[in-house]
């Protein structure tokens, strides 16, 4: 997973919003945009919208849900973008425990100079529900690599069996906003 | 629909944001209608009234005819793997909508100032163009076995669909037999239109190597089986790149 030296895209200001999917109409805030200090590439803004529905309760479903929290309409702000940082030391931070569609969640970060070194779960409540685990096992991996894949710059996007996690986003951007990115 | 989508947006000239704004509330609000539409959890969606038999498929909203109407497209290129028709609570187009919508929500990003974009509904992916003028998207395939990994990565042709097993369990529905199975771990399919890869993933995973078989036959659409001991499967035309 080599990352062409100049090309470096912007993972945290990819999570520019968590909007919204339920019936009243969405209000988009975008981020900033990050640019490329290299010029030549450019910078991914990435906004999610989830629904606020449970799965489909069809005969194909296996997944029912309580009704959730609808996730609030976030901002961040870009990362300043760049190829040349000197790598400065390792920052953690922590986001605020954020109701999902299975628990409540909160999610580490930790950050060398601008870049994401590591996304982990810090604390985890799904009430040991059979379902709730099952998909949080499954889940839960897929975002924390999909932000690390997105950042190498090698990838830009996963195919996989669904997943839902409003919940990690909102609590990474707020865990990344401490961080000043 | 009851999914995440993220819509990534790429472009090469970052002097205004509004117009991509724009953009993206109008992908957004197509996200929205089609869940308002589709969604079989809502007893009040069109959708769930055609299903109770309230609704008239003739009388329901135009777009609802042309979605049943893809469902047909797709069942019979896929031998009859995606059957919506079959299954035991009425029809049900889930296994086509979500990547359907995705795809009419990727329309309304064409910008002149967008060198590329992505909707992933939940795994599924729409896309357009790519990171710069002059590449390729480039999407990892979830190991089954062990979704903190790859299996492989692969260059999008436009539309990137996955349906297994292994986050919600035995949820397929093999029309054939008429029970709820899966032959394989995953199940993906690329081609032009995500809509139809999508139910061509659902048949896949269903199906296995005979919708393999069949994949091989059409002209637009390329197929990857991952067996349940890790071994993979493809078309010949399957665009890995490592």
């Amino acid at each position: 997973m080599k990352r062409a030296p100049l090309v470096m895209m912007g993972t945290v200001a990819g999570l520019a919003g968590v909007l919204s999917f339920n019936s009243t109409p969405a209000k988009l805030t975008l981020g900033s945009l990050a640019s490329s200090s290299s010029g030549t590439s450019s910078a991914p803004s990435t906004t999610t919208t989830a629904s606020s529905s449970p799965p489909p309760t069809t005969a194909t479903s296996t997944v029912t849900t309580p009704p959730r929290t609808a996730p609030t309409t976030t901002t961040t702000s870009a990362p300043p973008v760049t190829t040349t940082t000197v790598s400065s030391s390792v920052r953690t931070a922590i986001g605020p425990s954020v109701d999902y569609n299975f628990g409540i969640l909160s999610v580490q970060v930790k950050v060398t100079g601008s870049k994401i070194t590591n996304v982990s779960i810090a604390s985890i409540n799904d009430g040991g529900n059979y379902r709730s685990v099952s998909i949080d096992q499954q889940a839960i991996p897929l975002l924390e690599q999909e932000v690390m894949q997105a950042q190498s710059g090698n990838i830009q996007s996963i195919s996989g069996a669904s997943y839902t996690s409003a919940g990690f986003i909102q609590s990474l951007q707020s865990a990344l906003s401490k961080l000043g990115l | 629909m009851g999914t995440i989508v993220t819509i990534d947006v790429y472009r090469g000239d970052c002097s205004d944001d509004s117009p991509l704004e724009a953009s993206l509330e109008a992908a957004i609000a197509i996200l929205h209608d089609a869940d308002v539409l589709f969604s079989t959890w809502k007893p009040e969606s069109p959708i769930s009234r055609i299903r109770r038999g309230e609704l008239d498929v003739d009388e329901a909203p135009a777009i609802i005819r042309e979605v049943l109407e893809q469902c047909g497209v797709a069942r019979s290129l896929s031998g009859g793997w995606f059957d919506p028709w079959a299954l035991p609570s009425g029809v049900d187009p889930t296994g086509l909508v979500k990547g359907w919508a995705a795809q009419r929500a990727l329309a309304a990003l064409r910008h002149d100032a967008i060198d590329g974009a992505i909707v992933n509904a939940a795994g599924d992916i729409a896309s357009f163009g790519g990171p710069t003028a002059d590449k390729k998207f480039r999407v990892g395939i979830i190991n089954p076995a062990n979704p903190r990994s790859l299996a492989c990565i692969i260059e999008s042709p436009g539309a990137v669909a996955t349906s297994g097993s292994y986050e919600r369990g035995q949820h397929l529905f093999d029309p054939r037999q008429g029970i709820f199975t899966a032959s394989v771990a995953s199940g993906t399919v690329v081609g032009p239109e995500l809509g139809l890869a999508d139910a061509l993933a659902t048949a896949l995973v269903v199906g296995g190597t005979e919708v393999l078989d069949i994949l091989e036959r059409l002209d637009d659409f390329e197929g990857l089986v991952i067996e349940s001991g890790g071994k993979l499967l493809t078309t010949t035309g399957f665009p890995i790149v490592s």
